[in-house]
C-alpha cells in the first residue's frame, strides 16, 4: 500500500474518533466546541505514560482514554446543569484554556541522556513507541481501525439499547424527557463522559502515529470540524460522522485542484446541508427508512 | 384521589388559575371545561408539577405534591397527555412506549440486560399491548413523527398508559379529531374507566365531554362558576353565558 494513503486512511480513522465524541453529544443536544481538548489531554497522558513512564502502548492508550473522560466528567457536572448556550461557551473556552496550559507545560525527564516530555509550546516530541516495537505504518493503520470497530459496535449497541433511547429523547425534548421521569444532567454527564472516552482513544493513537504532539494543532478550528462531521453525514447513526470525515478528508482534502478552497468548500457543504438537511444526510428519519426496507428485504 | 384547595397561577398580571378548588374521585372521568384562556392547561401543569404553583395546594391520594417536580408526579402515579401533541419523533412507536413504561421505578429490578436492552418478556408484552390498545401494532418500528396525526394522539395517551399512572390528565385529546375518531376515544376512555382508571379531561369537544364524564367543572378566568354531572352542567344559566356564549344548545361544542 502506497504511503500517502496509508497516512491519509490513518487520519481518517483517527479523526473519526472525535467525530464521534461531538456525535454523541449532538445526540443529546450538546453542541460542544470543545472536543479536541479531550483529545488533546489523551494525547499527552498516553504520550508521557509511554514515552517516559515506560508504559506498553495498551495500557498507555487506556490511561490517556481514562484521563480524558474523567477531564470530561469534571467539565460536564458544573455546565451542564444550565441549559441553553452555556455548555458551548463553556467547552469552548475549556478547550482554549487546556490549549494555553499545555502551551506552558514543561515536564520533562532524562532517557538515554536525552530531555524526553512535554515541552511549553515547543510541544512533546519523541512519543517514539510504534518505532521502537517495529510496528509497521499499515499494522498501526489497521489498530487504528480494529479499535473504530470496536467503538462503533459499541455505538450500535447503544443505539438498540434504552440508554440510546434516552439519550435521543434528551436531545429532541429535555423538558418531556424529564417528564418521563428522566434524569437529563445525570445523562448528559454520562454522554460527555463517554464522548471524552472516544475522543480520548482518538488522541492516544494521534501522540502514537505522529510522535509529536503540539498545543497548536488542538486549536478551535478542530472542534468545529468534529462537530460538523456529524452534521454533515447525518445525526440518525454513527456512520453518519464517518461520512463526514471521510467527504473532509478522504475527499475534499485528497484533491489536489481545490486543495487551497478546501475550507470554502467545506463550509459551503456546511451552510447548503444546514439549510436542507438540517439533521445531516443521514438523520433518524433516512436511517429508520433504510432500517424498515433492509428487514423486509431480510423477512 | 386528587384535591385542589385555592390553587392559583399568577403568570405576571393574569391570574391564570384563580383560587381553584376541586376534587377529582377514584374512578370518575371527571370533566374540566371553560373558554380559550381559561385557565385548563394551567391547571394540568400545575397539577403535574411543570409550573410552581403560585399559592394553594394539591393533594394526591393524601399527599402533598403541591412542589413536587414532574418525575416525582409521575412516580406519584399522575401521567398526562400534552394540548400540542409531544412525542419523541425522531425514536421509534415502541421506543416511546418502552422508554415510557421503564421510567417507572420497579423496573430497576428487572434485571440489567432486560432493563437496558430489549426488556422482559413482560415488558414487551405490556407494550404489544399498549401498541393494540392505541392501534399502532402495524407500525411499532415507524418513527413517531412519521404517524398520522390521529395515530400520535393515540400513541400518546398509550405513553402516558405505559407509567402504569392511577390518574390521567388528557388536554384536549379529541383536538382535531373527526367524528368517528372521537368515537373511538370515548369508547377507549370509557373501557379504561372500566379497568378502574381515574381521569381529568379537559376538552372543547361538547360531545365527548357530554357523554363520557361523570362529573363536570367549568372555568371562566381561573375561576370554578359550576360543577355537577353532564345535565346540570348543560342547563346552567352561568355556564351558557360564559361557556356557550350564547342561550343555546349546549350540544353544539366549540373545537
Ligand atoms: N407560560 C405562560 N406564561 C404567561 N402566561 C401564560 C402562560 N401559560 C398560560 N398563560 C396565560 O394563562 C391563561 C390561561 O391559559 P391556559 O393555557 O391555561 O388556558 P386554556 O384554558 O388551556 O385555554 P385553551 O382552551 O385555549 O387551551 C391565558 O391567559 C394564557 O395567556
Ligand atoms: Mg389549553
Amino acid at each position: 500500500m502506497d504511503d500517502h494513503l496509508v497516512g491519509v486512511l490513518s487520519n481518517i480513522g483517527m479523526i473519526s474518533f472525535i467525530a464521534l465524541s461531538a456525535y454523541l453529544l449532538l445526540i443529546v443536544g450538546e453542541i460542544s466546541f470543545g472536543q479536541q481538548a479531550f483529545f488533546a489531554i489523551s494525547a499527552y497522558a498516553s504520550g508521557i505514560a509511554t514515552a517516559m513512564w515506560g508504559w506498553d502502548f495498551w495500557p498507555g492508550l487506556a490511561w490517556g482514554t481514562a484521563v480524558a473522560a474523567a477531564a470530561a466528567v469534571l467539565v460536564g457536572i458544573p455546565t451542564l446543569r444550565i441549559r441553553g448556550l452555556y455548555f458551548s461557551i463553556a467547552t469552548l473556552a475549556f478547550a482554549e484554556m487546556v490549549r494555553l496550559v499545555f502551551e506552558v507545560f514543561k515536564y520533562q525527564v532524562e532517557i538515554d541522556g536525552e530531555m524526553v516530555g512535554p515541552d511549553g509550546s515547543d510541544g512533546f516530541r519523541d512519543i517514539r513507541y510504534i518505532f521502537e516495537n517495529d510496528i509497521t505504518a499499515v499494522e498501526y493503520m489497521l489498530m487504528i481501525y480494529g479499535l473504530l470497530a470496536a467503538v462503533l459496535c459499541a455505538f450500535f449497541l447503544l443505539e438498540r439499547s434504552r440508554l440510546g433511547s434516552i439519550f435521543r429523547m434528551i436531545g429532541q425534548d429535555p423538558v418531556l424527557a424529564e417528564m418521563q421521569g428522566i434524569d437529563v444532567t445525570a445523562y448528559k454527564i454520562l454522554a460527555l463522559g463517554l464522548a471524552g472516552l472516544v475522543a480520548g482513544i482518538g488522541g492516544g493513537l494521534y501522540a502514537h502515529l505522529t510522535t509529536f504532539v503540539e498545543p497548536k494543532i488542538f486549536n478551535v478550528m478542530l472542534g468545529v470540524h468534529s462537530l460538523a462531521y456529524g452534521l454533515i453525514g447525518g445525526l440518525g447513526t454513527a456512520f453518519g460522522p464517518l461520512i463526514g470525515v471521510a467527504i473532509d478528508i478522504g475527499f475534499l482534502e485528497s484533491i489536489r485542484a481545490i486543495s487551497g478552497y478546501r475550507m470554502i468548500a467545506f463550509g459551503g457543504l456546511v451552510a447548503v446541508l444546514l439549510i436542507f438537511r438540517p439533521r445531516g444526510l443521514l438523520d433518524e428519519a433516512a436511517v429508520n427508512w433504510i432500517r424498515l426496507r433492509l428487514r423486509r428485504r431480510h423477512a | 384521589m386528587l384535591a385542589l384547595d385555592g390553587l392559583s397561577k399568577h403568570f405576571g398580571g393574569v391570574r391564570a388559575v384563580d383560587g381553584l378548588d376541586l376534587e377529582v374521585r377514584q374512578g370518575e372521568i371527571f370533566g374540566l371545561i371553560g373558554p380559550n384562556g381559561s385557565g385548563k392547561s394551567t391547571t394540568v401543569n400545575l397539577i403535574c408539577g411543570v409550573f410552581p404553583v403560585t399559592t394553594g395546594e394539591i393533594r394526591f391520594e393524601g399527599r402533598n405534591i403541591t412542589r413536587a417536580p414532574p418525575h416525582v408526579c409521575l412516580a406519584a402515579g399522575i401521567a398526562r397527555t400534552f394540548q400540542n401533541i409531544r412525542l419523541f419523533g425522531h425514536l421509534s412507536v415502541w421506543q416511546n412506549l418502552w422508554v415510557a413504561q421503564n421510567a417507572m421505578a420497579d423496573r430497576k429490578a428487572s434485571g440489567f440486560l432486560n432493563r437496558w436492552f430489549g426488556g422482559s418478556a413482560r415488558a414487551r408484552q405490556e407494550v404489544e399491548a399498549l401498541l393494540e390498545f392505541a392501534g399502532v401494532a402495524a407500525k411499532a418500528d415507524d418513527l413517531a413523527g412519521n404517524l398520522s396525526f390521529g395515530e400520535q394522539r393515540r400513541l400518546e395517551l398509550a405513553r402516558a398508559l405505559a407509567a402504569k399512572p392511577s390518574l390521567l390528565l388528557l388536554d384536549e385529546p379529541a383536538a382535531g379529531m373527526n367524528v368517528e375518531e372521537v368515537g373511538q376515544l370515548r369508547e377507549r376512555l370509557a373501557k379504561l374507566r372500566d379497568d378502574g382508571m381515574t381521569i381529568l379531561l379537559v376538552e372543547h369537544v361538547m360531545e365527548l365531554v357530554m357523554g363520557v364524564t361523570d362529573r363536570i367543572a367549568v372555568l371562566n378566568f381561573g375561576q370554578k362558576i359550576a360543577e355537577g354531572t353532564p345535565e346540570e352542567i348543560q342547563n346552567d344559566p352561568l355556564v351558557r353565558e360564559a361557556y356557550l356564549g350564547a342561550p343555546q344548545s349546549a350540544g353544539g361544542g366549540n373545537a
